[in-house]
Protein backbone atom coordinates (compact mmCIF):
# COMPACT_ATOMS: atom_id res chain seq x y z
CA UNK A 1 0.00 0.00 0.00
CA UNK A 2 1.09 3.52 -1.10
CA UNK A 3 0.18 6.50 0.77
CA UNK A 4 -0.02 9.34 -1.59
CA UNK A 5 2.61 11.57 -0.74
CA UNK A 6 1.47 14.12 -2.97
CA UNK A 7 -1.45 14.99 -1.52
CA UNK A 8 0.36 15.13 2.09
CA UNK A 9 2.09 18.06 0.22
CA UNK A 10 -0.70 19.64 -0.82
CA UNK A 11 -2.15 19.16 2.85
CA UNK A 12 0.97 20.43 4.14
CA UNK A 13 1.05 23.32 1.50
CA UNK A 14 -2.73 24.51 2.68
CA UNK A 15 -2.28 24.36 6.44
CA UNK A 16 0.64 26.32 5.88
CA UNK A 17 -1.06 29.08 4.17
CA UNK A 18 -3.71 29.00 6.79
CA UNK A 19 -1.02 29.50 9.62
CA UNK A 20 0.61 32.20 8.03
CA UNK A 21 -1.89 33.80 7.29
CA UNK A 22 -3.53 33.90 10.98
CA UNK A 23 -0.50 34.77 12.23
CA UNK A 24 0.10 37.52 10.19
CA UNK A 25 -3.08 39.15 10.16
CA UNK A 26 -5.22 38.23 13.42
CA UNK A 27 -5.20 41.11 15.81
CA UNK A 28 -3.01 43.07 13.67
CA UNK A 29 -6.07 45.63 12.55
CA UNK A 30 -4.31 45.46 9.70
CA UNK A 31 -1.63 48.23 10.45
CA UNK A 32 0.82 48.47 7.80
CA UNK A 33 2.99 50.51 9.91
CA UNK A 34 4.07 48.51 12.78
CA UNK A 35 2.19 45.16 13.05
CA UNK A 36 1.95 43.87 10.20
CA UNK A 37 6.31 44.56 9.23
CA UNK A 38 6.82 42.90 12.33
CA UNK A 39 5.50 40.29 12.56
CA UNK A 40 6.68 39.34 8.78
CA UNK A 41 10.21 40.03 10.36
CA UNK A 42 8.78 37.48 12.78
CA UNK A 43 7.52 35.32 10.43
CA UNK A 44 11.26 35.06 8.32
CA UNK A 45 12.90 34.44 11.49
CA UNK A 46 10.30 31.28 11.95
CA UNK A 47 10.64 29.99 8.71
CA UNK A 48 14.24 30.52 8.71
CA UNK A 49 14.65 28.66 12.39
CA UNK A 50 12.15 25.95 10.41
CA UNK A 51 14.24 25.38 7.38
CA UNK A 52 17.62 25.01 9.33
CA UNK A 53 16.15 22.54 12.12
CA UNK A 54 14.32 20.72 9.64
CA UNK A 55 17.16 20.29 7.20
CA UNK A 56 19.84 19.75 9.27
CA UNK A 57 18.38 17.21 11.42
CA UNK A 58 16.94 15.35 8.42
CA UNK A 59 20.37 15.19 7.01
CA UNK A 60 22.16 14.25 10.47
CA UNK A 61 19.66 11.22 10.87
CA UNK A 62 20.76 10.16 7.58
CA UNK A 63 24.03 10.16 8.47
CA UNK A 64 24.23 9.00 11.20
CA UNK A 65 21.57 5.98 9.98
CA UNK A 66 19.71 6.82 13.15
CA UNK A 67 16.83 8.63 14.23
CA UNK A 68 16.60 9.52 17.63
CA UNK A 69 19.91 11.62 17.30
CA UNK A 70 19.78 15.51 16.22
CA UNK A 71 22.47 17.72 15.99
CA UNK A 72 22.34 18.88 19.26
CA UNK A 73 24.31 15.79 20.19
CA UNK A 74 26.97 16.88 18.44
CA UNK A 75 27.22 20.02 21.33
CA UNK A 76 26.59 23.01 18.77
CA UNK A 77 23.97 24.34 21.39
CA UNK A 78 26.10 23.71 24.52
CA UNK A 79 29.25 25.84 22.99
CA UNK A 80 26.69 28.62 22.02
CA UNK A 81 25.35 29.19 25.31
CA UNK A 82 28.67 28.89 27.44
CA UNK A 83 30.02 31.50 24.80
CA UNK A 84 26.68 33.75 25.94
CA UNK A 85 27.48 32.92 29.75
CA UNK A 86 31.12 33.41 29.40
CA UNK A 87 29.97 36.94 27.66
CA UNK A 88 27.73 37.79 30.88
CA UNK A 89 30.44 36.39 33.49
CA UNK A 90 33.66 38.57 31.36
CA UNK A 91 31.57 41.54 29.95
CA UNK A 92 28.14 41.79 31.67
CA UNK A 93 25.20 43.21 30.34
CA UNK A 94 27.07 46.08 29.17
CA UNK A 95 29.71 43.58 27.24
CA UNK A 96 26.27 42.10 25.64
CA UNK A 97 24.98 45.34 24.60
CA UNK A 98 27.77 46.81 23.33
CA UNK A 99 28.75 43.36 21.05
CA UNK A 100 25.37 44.18 19.70
CA UNK A 101 23.02 41.89 18.45
CA UNK A 102 24.89 41.35 14.85
CA UNK A 103 28.41 41.24 16.79
CA UNK A 104 27.07 38.19 19.43
CA UNK A 105 25.40 36.64 16.15
CA UNK A 106 28.45 37.02 13.99
CA UNK A 107 30.31 35.29 16.82
CA UNK A 108 28.53 32.98 18.03
CA UNK A 109 28.27 31.39 13.89
CA UNK A 110 31.96 31.55 14.14
CA UNK A 111 32.57 29.68 17.29
CA UNK A 112 30.36 27.22 16.58
CA UNK A 113 31.52 26.62 13.19
CA UNK A 114 35.23 26.65 14.99
CA UNK A 115 34.45 23.80 17.61
CA UNK A 116 32.64 21.56 14.63
CA UNK A 117 35.96 22.00 12.38
CA UNK A 118 38.18 21.14 15.27
CA UNK A 119 36.26 18.28 15.81
CA UNK A 120 36.30 16.84 12.51
CA UNK A 121 40.07 17.54 12.09
CA UNK A 122 40.66 15.87 15.40
CA UNK A 123 39.03 12.83 13.93
CA UNK A 124 40.46 13.14 10.49
CA UNK A 125 44.48 12.87 12.23
CA UNK A 126 43.43 9.95 13.56
CA UNK A 127 42.93 8.67 10.26
CA UNK A 128 38.88 7.17 11.53
CA UNK A 129 36.17 8.50 9.45
CA UNK A 130 34.06 6.86 12.05
CA UNK A 131 30.53 8.43 12.56
CA UNK A 132 30.30 7.02 15.99
CA UNK A 133 33.48 7.92 17.82
CA UNK A 134 32.53 11.46 16.18
CA UNK A 135 28.94 11.31 18.26
CA UNK A 136 30.43 9.94 21.10
CA UNK A 137 33.11 12.77 21.37
CA UNK A 138 30.55 15.39 20.59
CA UNK A 139 28.07 13.86 23.39
CA UNK A 140 30.53 13.60 25.95
CA UNK A 141 32.14 17.05 24.86
CA UNK A 142 27.83 18.46 25.02
CA UNK A 143 28.28 17.43 29.49
CA UNK A 144 31.71 18.68 29.76
CA UNK A 145 30.55 22.14 28.41
CA UNK A 146 27.25 22.15 29.63
CA UNK A 147 28.78 21.92 33.04
CA UNK A 148 31.25 24.57 31.99
CA UNK A 149 27.69 26.62 31.84
CA UNK A 150 26.24 25.49 34.76
CA UNK A 151 29.63 26.44 36.67
CA UNK A 152 29.54 29.95 35.14
CA UNK A 153 25.81 30.67 35.61
CA UNK A 154 26.74 30.48 39.19
CA UNK A 155 29.41 33.49 38.82
CA UNK A 156 26.91 35.63 37.23
CA UNK A 157 24.68 37.85 39.05
CA UNK A 158 20.75 37.34 39.24
CA UNK A 159 20.08 39.90 36.58
CA UNK A 160 22.59 38.78 34.48
CA UNK A 161 21.53 35.04 34.99
CA UNK A 162 17.60 36.52 33.60
CA UNK A 163 19.50 38.04 30.91
CA UNK A 164 21.55 34.39 30.21
CA UNK A 165 17.82 32.37 30.13
CA UNK A 166 16.56 34.85 27.86
CA UNK A 167 18.88 33.47 25.25
CA UNK A 168 18.72 29.99 25.97
CA UNK A 169 15.27 30.11 25.27
CA UNK A 170 13.96 29.83 21.40
CA UNK A 171 12.40 33.25 21.06
CA UNK A 172 12.06 34.83 17.42
CA UNK A 173 12.02 38.67 18.52
CA UNK A 174 15.71 38.28 18.68
CA UNK A 175 16.96 38.57 15.07
CA UNK A 176 17.37 42.11 13.19
CA UNK A 177 16.72 42.48 9.64
CA UNK A 178 20.09 42.92 8.68
CA UNK A 179 21.32 39.47 10.53
CA UNK A 180 18.25 37.61 8.73
CA UNK A 181 19.11 38.45 5.50
CA UNK A 182 22.67 37.13 6.03
CA UNK A 183 21.83 34.31 7.63
CA UNK A 184 18.80 33.72 4.82
CA UNK A 185 21.53 34.19 2.05
CA UNK A 186 23.71 31.86 3.46
CA UNK A 187 20.65 29.01 4.08
CA UNK A 188 19.56 29.26 0.44
CA UNK A 189 22.77 28.44 -0.82
CA UNK A 190 23.33 25.68 1.11
CA UNK A 191 19.87 24.26 0.17
CA UNK A 192 20.88 25.01 -3.45
CA UNK A 193 24.30 22.40 -2.37
CA UNK A 194 22.13 19.84 -0.40
CA UNK A 195 19.28 20.23 -3.70
CA UNK A 196 21.63 19.38 -6.14
CA UNK A 197 23.14 16.57 -4.16
CA UNK A 198 19.47 14.82 -3.01
CA UNK A 199 20.23 11.29 -4.63
CA UNK A 200 23.61 11.11 -2.88
CA UNK A 201 22.03 11.91 0.44
CA UNK A 202 19.39 8.49 -0.43
CA UNK A 203 22.29 6.79 -1.41
CA UNK A 204 24.22 7.49 1.78
CA UNK A 205 21.05 6.69 3.61
CA UNK A 206 21.68 2.85 2.31
CA UNK A 207 25.10 2.46 4.43
CA UNK A 208 28.41 3.56 4.54
CA UNK A 209 29.40 -0.37 2.59
CA UNK A 210 26.84 0.07 0.01
CA UNK A 211 27.13 3.95 -0.24
CA UNK A 212 30.97 3.51 -1.41
CA UNK A 213 29.93 0.59 -3.62
CA UNK A 214 27.41 2.40 -5.53
CA UNK A 215 30.35 5.31 -6.15
CA UNK A 216 29.55 7.51 -3.39
CA UNK A 217 33.19 8.55 -1.73
CA UNK A 218 31.18 8.42 1.88
CA UNK A 219 34.05 9.90 3.82
CA UNK A 220 34.14 12.94 1.61
CA UNK A 221 30.34 13.23 1.70
CA UNK A 222 30.69 12.92 5.06
CA UNK A 223 32.64 15.92 5.92
CA UNK A 224 30.40 18.10 3.57
CA UNK A 225 27.49 17.09 5.16
CA UNK A 226 28.50 17.83 8.58
CA UNK A 227 30.02 21.30 8.01
CA UNK A 228 26.80 22.44 6.52
CA UNK A 229 24.97 20.77 9.42
CA UNK A 230 27.47 22.86 11.55
CA UNK A 231 26.57 26.26 9.24
CA UNK A 232 22.76 25.53 9.81
CA UNK A 233 22.73 24.77 13.52
CA UNK A 234 25.11 27.47 14.13
CA UNK A 235 22.55 29.50 12.18
CA UNK A 236 19.19 28.55 13.62
CA UNK A 237 21.13 28.43 17.15
CA UNK A 238 22.10 32.15 16.56
CA UNK A 239 18.74 33.40 15.05
CA UNK A 240 16.23 31.91 17.38
CA UNK A 241 18.50 30.22 20.28
CA UNK A 242 18.60 26.72 21.17
CA UNK A 243 15.84 24.28 19.62
CA UNK A 244 17.33 20.70 21.53
CA UNK A 245 14.84 18.04 20.23
CA UNK A 246 12.94 19.72 17.88
CA UNK A 247 15.17 18.20 15.27
CA UNK A 248 13.85 14.65 16.31
CA UNK A 249 10.05 15.42 16.65
CA UNK A 250 10.28 17.08 13.24
CA UNK A 251 12.25 13.86 11.43
CA UNK A 252 9.80 11.63 13.01
CA UNK A 253 6.71 13.38 12.28
CA UNK A 254 7.86 13.65 8.29
CA UNK A 255 9.07 9.67 8.31
CA UNK A 256 5.51 8.67 10.02
CA UNK A 257 4.12 10.52 7.39
CA UNK A 258 5.68 9.67 4.59
CA UNK A 259 7.61 6.30 5.58
CA UNK A 260 9.04 5.40 1.95
CA UNK A 261 9.94 8.70 0.73
CA UNK A 262 13.33 9.69 -0.29
CA UNK A 263 15.03 13.44 0.61
CA UNK A 264 13.45 15.19 -2.15
CA UNK A 265 9.81 14.91 -0.55
CA UNK A 266 11.05 14.26 3.46
CA UNK A 267 13.20 17.60 3.26
CA UNK A 268 10.83 20.52 2.33
CA UNK A 269 8.05 18.15 3.61
CA UNK A 270 10.47 18.82 6.92
CA UNK A 271 10.66 22.31 6.72
CA UNK A 272 6.87 23.08 6.51
CA UNK A 273 6.25 20.81 9.46
CA UNK A 274 8.91 22.64 11.51
CA UNK A 275 7.31 25.72 10.23
CA UNK A 276 3.76 24.84 11.27
CA UNK A 277 5.20 23.89 15.03
CA UNK A 278 6.71 26.63 15.49
CA UNK A 279 3.70 28.78 14.19
CA UNK A 280 1.67 27.01 16.02
CA UNK A 281 3.66 27.64 19.15
CA UNK A 282 4.31 31.19 18.72
CA UNK A 283 0.37 32.16 18.03
CA UNK A 284 -0.18 29.97 21.25
CA UNK A 285 2.49 32.29 23.01
CA UNK A 286 1.19 35.39 21.41
CA UNK A 287 -2.40 35.28 21.54
CA UNK A 288 -3.94 32.31 24.57
CA UNK A 289 -1.01 32.51 26.95
CA UNK A 290 -0.04 36.20 26.53
CA UNK A 291 3.86 35.78 26.65
CA UNK A 292 3.63 34.13 29.97
CA UNK A 293 5.09 30.90 28.36
CA UNK A 294 8.17 30.51 26.25
CA UNK A 295 8.12 29.19 22.23
CA UNK A 296 10.60 26.46 23.57
CA UNK A 297 8.06 24.71 26.23
CA UNK A 298 5.13 25.00 24.04
CA UNK A 299 7.09 23.51 21.27
CA UNK A 300 8.26 20.66 22.97
CA UNK A 301 4.50 19.84 24.63
CA UNK A 302 3.02 20.00 20.87
CA UNK A 303 5.64 17.98 19.88
CA UNK A 304 5.62 15.78 22.59
CA UNK A 305 1.93 14.67 22.78
CA UNK A 306 1.74 14.79 18.47
CA UNK A 307 4.73 12.23 18.51
CA UNK A 308 3.24 10.32 21.02
CA UNK A 309 -0.23 10.20 19.23
CA UNK A 310 1.51 9.07 16.71
CA UNK A 311 3.68 6.31 17.98
CA UNK A 312 0.60 4.78 19.50
CA UNK A 313 -1.46 5.36 16.71
CA UNK A 314 0.30 3.44 14.59
CA UNK A 315 1.02 0.87 17.66
CA UNK A 316 -2.60 0.27 17.41
CA UNK A 317 -2.81 -0.02 13.21
CA UNK A 318 -0.31 -2.64 13.16
CA UNK B 1 42.10 -8.52 -14.67
CA UNK B 2 41.98 -8.30 -11.02
CA UNK B 3 44.81 -9.21 -8.89
CA UNK B 4 46.48 -8.35 -5.56
CA UNK B 5 50.06 -7.62 -4.86
CA UNK B 6 51.73 -7.99 -1.58
CA UNK B 7 48.71 -6.92 0.32
CA UNK B 8 49.09 -6.46 3.89
CA UNK B 9 46.49 -5.42 6.58
CA UNK B 10 47.29 -5.23 10.61
CA UNK B 11 44.94 -4.31 13.08
CA UNK B 12 46.91 -2.77 15.61
CA UNK B 13 49.97 -4.82 15.81
CA UNK B 14 48.03 -8.36 14.70
CA UNK B 15 48.59 -9.26 11.31
CA UNK B 16 45.18 -9.86 9.06
CA UNK B 17 46.33 -10.20 5.63
CA UNK B 18 50.39 -10.48 5.35
CA UNK B 19 51.83 -10.52 1.54
CA UNK B 20 49.05 -12.14 -0.19
CA UNK B 21 49.32 -12.12 -4.14
CA UNK B 22 47.27 -13.21 -5.63
CA UNK B 23 45.08 -12.79 -9.76
CA UNK B 24 41.89 -13.47 -9.57
CA UNK B 25 41.06 -14.63 -13.68
CA UNK B 26 38.54 -12.67 -15.61
CA UNK B 27 35.03 -14.49 -16.67
CA UNK B 28 34.76 -16.78 -14.63
CA UNK B 29 33.76 -17.36 -10.70
CA UNK B 30 36.04 -17.38 -8.26
CA UNK B 31 35.71 -18.78 -4.92
CA UNK B 32 37.71 -17.37 -1.55
CA UNK B 33 37.88 -20.24 1.11
CA UNK B 34 39.32 -20.92 4.37
CA UNK B 35 38.65 -21.30 7.89
CA UNK B 36 37.21 -18.38 10.07
CA UNK B 37 39.66 -15.89 10.66
CA UNK B 38 41.72 -16.50 7.85
CA UNK B 39 41.39 -13.39 6.43
CA UNK B 40 38.86 -13.93 3.84
CA UNK B 41 36.56 -11.06 3.94
CA UNK B 42 39.16 -8.65 4.75
CA UNK B 43 40.98 -9.34 1.05
CA UNK B 44 37.41 -9.21 -0.44
CA UNK B 45 36.77 -5.58 1.40
CA UNK B 46 40.28 -4.25 0.49
CA UNK B 47 39.29 -5.24 -3.06
CA UNK B 48 35.80 -3.54 -3.23
CA UNK B 49 37.90 -0.62 -1.46
CA UNK B 50 35.78 -0.66 2.01
CA UNK B 51 38.77 -0.73 3.99
CA UNK B 52 42.51 0.61 3.48
CA UNK B 53 45.45 -2.08 3.25
CA UNK B 54 48.37 -1.35 5.61
CA UNK B 55 50.66 -2.16 2.46
CA UNK B 56 50.49 -3.76 -0.96
CA UNK B 57 48.35 -2.98 -3.94
CA UNK B 58 45.43 -3.85 -5.74
CA UNK B 59 45.15 -3.86 -9.57
CA UNK B 60 42.45 -4.00 -11.79
CA UNK B 61 42.98 -3.79 -15.50
CA UNK B 62 46.87 -3.34 -14.54
CA UNK B 63 45.45 0.08 -12.86
CA UNK B 64 46.35 0.62 -9.23
CA UNK B 65 42.82 1.05 -7.76
CA UNK B 66 43.32 3.49 -5.69
CA UNK B 67 44.34 5.84 -8.49
CA UNK B 68 41.06 5.35 -10.04
CA UNK B 69 37.99 7.48 -8.40
CA UNK B 70 35.20 5.88 -6.20
CA UNK B 71 32.43 6.82 -8.68
CA UNK B 72 34.23 5.45 -11.69
CA UNK B 73 35.27 2.07 -10.01
CA UNK B 74 31.51 1.42 -9.01
CA UNK B 75 30.96 1.06 -12.69
CA UNK B 76 33.48 -1.62 -12.99
CA UNK B 77 33.03 -3.27 -9.70
CA UNK B 78 29.77 -4.07 -7.36
CA UNK B 79 30.09 -4.84 -3.77
CA UNK B 80 27.75 -7.03 -2.10
CA UNK B 81 27.79 -7.39 1.83
CA UNK B 82 25.35 -9.54 3.64
CA UNK B 83 21.98 -7.52 2.70
CA UNK B 84 22.38 -4.31 5.64
CA UNK B 85 19.66 -3.06 7.77
CA UNK B 86 18.36 0.31 7.33
CA UNK B 87 15.81 2.58 7.94
CA UNK B 88 14.89 3.42 4.86
CA UNK B 89 11.34 1.48 3.14
CA UNK B 90 12.24 0.40 -0.04
CA UNK B 91 10.60 -1.75 -2.71
CA UNK B 92 12.57 -4.26 -4.28
CA UNK B 93 12.40 -2.18 -7.44
CA UNK B 94 13.45 0.95 -5.78
CA UNK B 95 16.12 -1.28 -3.96
CA UNK B 96 16.80 -2.05 -7.67
CA UNK B 97 17.04 1.09 -8.91
CA UNK B 98 19.93 2.10 -6.82
CA UNK B 99 22.10 0.09 -8.75
CA UNK B 100 21.62 2.12 -11.10
CA UNK B 101 23.34 5.47 -9.19
CA UNK B 102 26.87 4.66 -10.50
CA UNK B 103 25.55 5.20 -13.99
CA UNK B 104 23.05 7.75 -13.83
CA UNK B 105 23.42 9.81 -10.24
CA UNK B 106 19.82 9.62 -9.35
CA UNK B 107 17.93 10.31 -12.40
CA UNK B 108 16.93 7.10 -14.44
CA UNK B 109 17.19 7.21 -18.18
CA UNK B 110 15.28 4.63 -20.23
CA UNK B 111 18.45 2.53 -20.47
CA UNK B 112 18.63 2.45 -16.44
CA UNK B 113 15.01 0.84 -16.46
CA UNK B 114 15.80 -2.09 -18.93
CA UNK B 115 18.88 -2.73 -16.92
CA UNK B 116 16.56 -2.90 -13.67
CA UNK B 117 13.85 -4.85 -15.54
CA UNK B 118 16.66 -7.51 -16.83
CA UNK B 119 18.26 -7.73 -12.95
CA UNK B 120 14.84 -8.66 -12.01
CA UNK B 121 14.03 -11.25 -14.45
CA UNK B 122 17.64 -12.27 -14.45
CA UNK B 123 16.36 -13.48 -10.50
CA UNK B 124 12.63 -14.15 -11.43
CA UNK B 125 11.58 -11.52 -9.00
CA UNK B 126 8.91 -9.71 -11.15
CA UNK B 127 6.00 -10.89 -8.84
CA UNK B 128 8.01 -9.14 -5.66
CA UNK B 129 8.67 -6.31 -7.62
CA UNK B 130 6.96 -4.01 -5.13
CA UNK B 131 6.87 -5.75 -2.67
CA UNK B 132 8.46 -4.15 0.43
CA UNK B 133 11.91 -5.81 1.15
CA UNK B 134 11.58 -5.68 4.88
CA UNK B 135 8.54 -7.73 4.35
CA UNK B 136 9.58 -10.35 1.79
CA UNK B 137 12.04 -13.53 3.61
CA UNK B 138 15.50 -13.12 4.08
CA UNK B 139 16.34 -15.28 0.94
CA UNK B 140 14.03 -13.50 -1.09
CA UNK B 141 15.56 -10.72 0.26
CA UNK B 142 19.08 -11.47 -0.81
CA UNK B 143 17.99 -11.97 -4.06
CA UNK B 144 16.61 -8.37 -3.83
CA UNK B 145 20.41 -6.81 -3.12
CA UNK B 146 21.49 -9.31 -5.49
CA UNK B 147 19.47 -7.62 -8.48
CA UNK B 148 20.76 -4.45 -7.39
CA UNK B 149 24.45 -5.24 -7.54
CA UNK B 150 23.65 -7.35 -11.15
CA UNK B 151 21.90 -4.31 -12.03
CA UNK B 152 25.08 -2.26 -11.60
CA UNK B 153 26.44 -4.01 -14.67
CA UNK B 154 30.28 -4.14 -13.54
CA UNK B 155 32.57 -6.42 -14.97
CA UNK B 156 33.53 -7.40 -11.68
CA UNK B 157 31.03 -8.77 -8.45
CA UNK B 158 32.00 -9.21 -5.13
CA UNK B 159 30.05 -11.02 -2.87
CA UNK B 160 30.49 -11.58 0.93
CA UNK B 161 29.01 -14.89 1.78
CA UNK B 162 26.17 -14.43 -0.43
CA UNK B 163 24.20 -18.05 1.03
CA UNK B 164 24.34 -16.94 4.86
CA UNK B 165 21.65 -17.67 6.54
CA UNK B 166 20.01 -19.22 3.56
CA UNK B 167 18.10 -22.22 2.92
CA UNK B 168 18.91 -25.18 0.82
CA UNK B 169 16.90 -23.76 -2.23
CA UNK B 170 17.52 -20.28 -2.37
CA UNK B 171 21.48 -21.23 -1.64
CA UNK B 172 21.11 -23.09 -4.97
CA UNK B 173 19.01 -20.33 -6.75
CA UNK B 174 21.53 -17.52 -6.05
CA UNK B 175 25.03 -19.99 -7.14
CA UNK B 176 23.19 -20.81 -10.19
CA UNK B 177 22.01 -17.24 -10.99
CA UNK B 178 26.08 -16.37 -10.64
CA UNK B 179 26.77 -19.21 -12.68
CA UNK B 180 25.01 -17.65 -15.15
CA UNK B 181 25.84 -14.24 -14.90
CA UNK B 182 29.45 -15.52 -15.66
CA UNK B 183 28.86 -18.15 -18.33
CA UNK B 184 25.97 -16.30 -19.88
CA UNK B 185 27.27 -12.49 -19.64
CA UNK B 186 30.73 -12.86 -19.58
CA UNK B 187 31.26 -11.12 -16.00
CA UNK B 188 33.81 -12.14 -13.27
CA UNK B 189 32.75 -13.43 -9.95
CA UNK B 190 34.36 -13.53 -7.07
CA UNK B 191 32.63 -14.78 -3.36
CA UNK B 192 33.65 -15.67 -0.18
CA UNK B 193 31.88 -18.63 0.59
CA UNK B 194 31.61 -21.36 3.52
CA UNK B 195 30.04 -24.00 2.05
CA UNK B 196 32.98 -26.06 0.35
CA UNK B 197 30.41 -28.09 -1.69
CA UNK B 198 28.93 -25.17 -3.45
CA UNK B 199 32.61 -23.84 -3.83
CA UNK B 200 33.29 -26.43 -5.50
CA UNK B 201 30.73 -27.42 -7.76
CA UNK B 202 30.16 -23.81 -9.00
CA UNK B 203 33.41 -22.52 -9.28
CA UNK B 204 36.09 -22.35 -11.83
CA UNK B 205 38.69 -21.05 -9.42
CA UNK B 206 39.59 -21.34 -5.83
CA UNK B 207 41.63 -19.55 -3.90
CA UNK B 208 42.17 -20.78 0.13
CA UNK B 209 43.43 -18.66 2.47
CA UNK B 210 44.62 -19.60 5.99
CA UNK B 211 45.89 -17.43 8.94
CA UNK B 212 45.96 -14.17 6.86
CA UNK B 213 48.12 -16.20 4.20
CA UNK B 214 47.53 -17.47 0.71
CA UNK B 215 47.47 -21.31 0.94
CA UNK B 216 46.85 -22.45 -2.44
CA UNK B 217 45.04 -21.02 -5.44
CA UNK B 218 44.00 -22.39 -9.23
CA UNK B 219 41.57 -24.32 -11.13
CA UNK B 220 38.87 -26.13 -8.71
CA UNK B 221 39.05 -29.70 -10.32
CA UNK B 222 43.43 -29.56 -9.72
CA UNK B 223 43.63 -27.76 -6.37
CA UNK B 224 40.34 -29.57 -4.34
CA UNK B 225 42.27 -32.33 -2.97
CA UNK B 226 41.98 -34.37 0.02
CA UNK B 227 45.24 -33.51 1.69
CA UNK B 228 44.89 -30.08 0.61
CA UNK B 229 42.13 -29.49 2.30
CA UNK B 230 42.32 -31.05 5.69
CA UNK B 231 45.49 -29.34 5.64
CA UNK B 232 43.21 -25.90 5.19
CA UNK B 233 40.71 -26.90 7.18
CA UNK B 234 42.54 -29.36 9.49
CA UNK B 235 39.73 -31.98 9.44
CA UNK B 236 39.90 -35.09 7.83
CA UNK B 237 38.35 -34.62 4.49
CA UNK B 238 36.76 -37.22 1.77
CA UNK B 239 35.79 -36.35 -1.79
CA UNK B 240 33.91 -38.14 -4.19
CA UNK B 241 33.05 -37.25 -7.47
CA UNK B 242 30.54 -38.44 -9.29
CA UNK B 243 28.43 -37.82 -12.51
CA UNK B 244 27.14 -34.71 -11.14
CA UNK B 245 29.32 -32.83 -9.24
CA UNK B 246 32.69 -33.28 -6.56
CA UNK B 247 31.19 -34.24 -2.64
CA UNK B 248 33.37 -33.33 0.30
CA UNK B 249 32.49 -35.38 3.17
CA UNK B 250 33.98 -33.86 6.52
CA UNK B 251 31.12 -33.89 8.57
CA UNK B 252 31.94 -37.77 10.11
CA UNK B 253 35.81 -38.25 10.77
CA UNK B 254 37.35 -41.73 9.51
CA UNK B 255 37.39 -44.03 12.90
CA UNK B 256 40.90 -44.18 12.76
CA UNK B 257 41.47 -40.59 13.40
CA UNK B 258 39.11 -39.38 15.26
Amino acid sequence: MRVPSNKICWLAALVMAVLVLTFVLVGSGLDMDYVIPKRLLRLASIALGAICVAVSAIVFQTLVNNRILTPAIMGYEAVYLLWQAMLLLLLGTQGLAMLGARGNFLVSVLLMLAYSWALQWWLLRRGRNDVYVLLLLGLVLTMVIGTFTQFVQLRISPGEFAVFQGVSYTSFNRAKPQTLLYAALVAVVICAVVRKTLPVLDVLALGREQAISLGVPHGRYLQLYLALIAILVALSTSLVGPTAFMGIFVANIVYALVPHARHRTTLPLGCAVAMAIFLVAQLLVEHVFNYKTTVSILVNLVCGVYFLALVVRKRGAA
Amino acid sequence: MMGVHHLCKQYGGRAVLSDVSVEFPAQRVTSLIGPNGAGKSTLLMAMARLLEPSSGAIRWQARDVNRIPVAEYARHVATLRQAPGFNMRLTVEELVAFGRFPHSRGVLTAEDRRAMDEAIAFLSLEPLRHAFIDEISGGQRQMAFLAMTIAQQTDVLLLDEPLNNLDMKHAVQIMRALRRLCDEQGRTVILVIHDINFAVNYSDHIVALKHGALCFSGPAQDVVTEDRMAALYELDFEITRNRRGCFCNYFTPREDQS
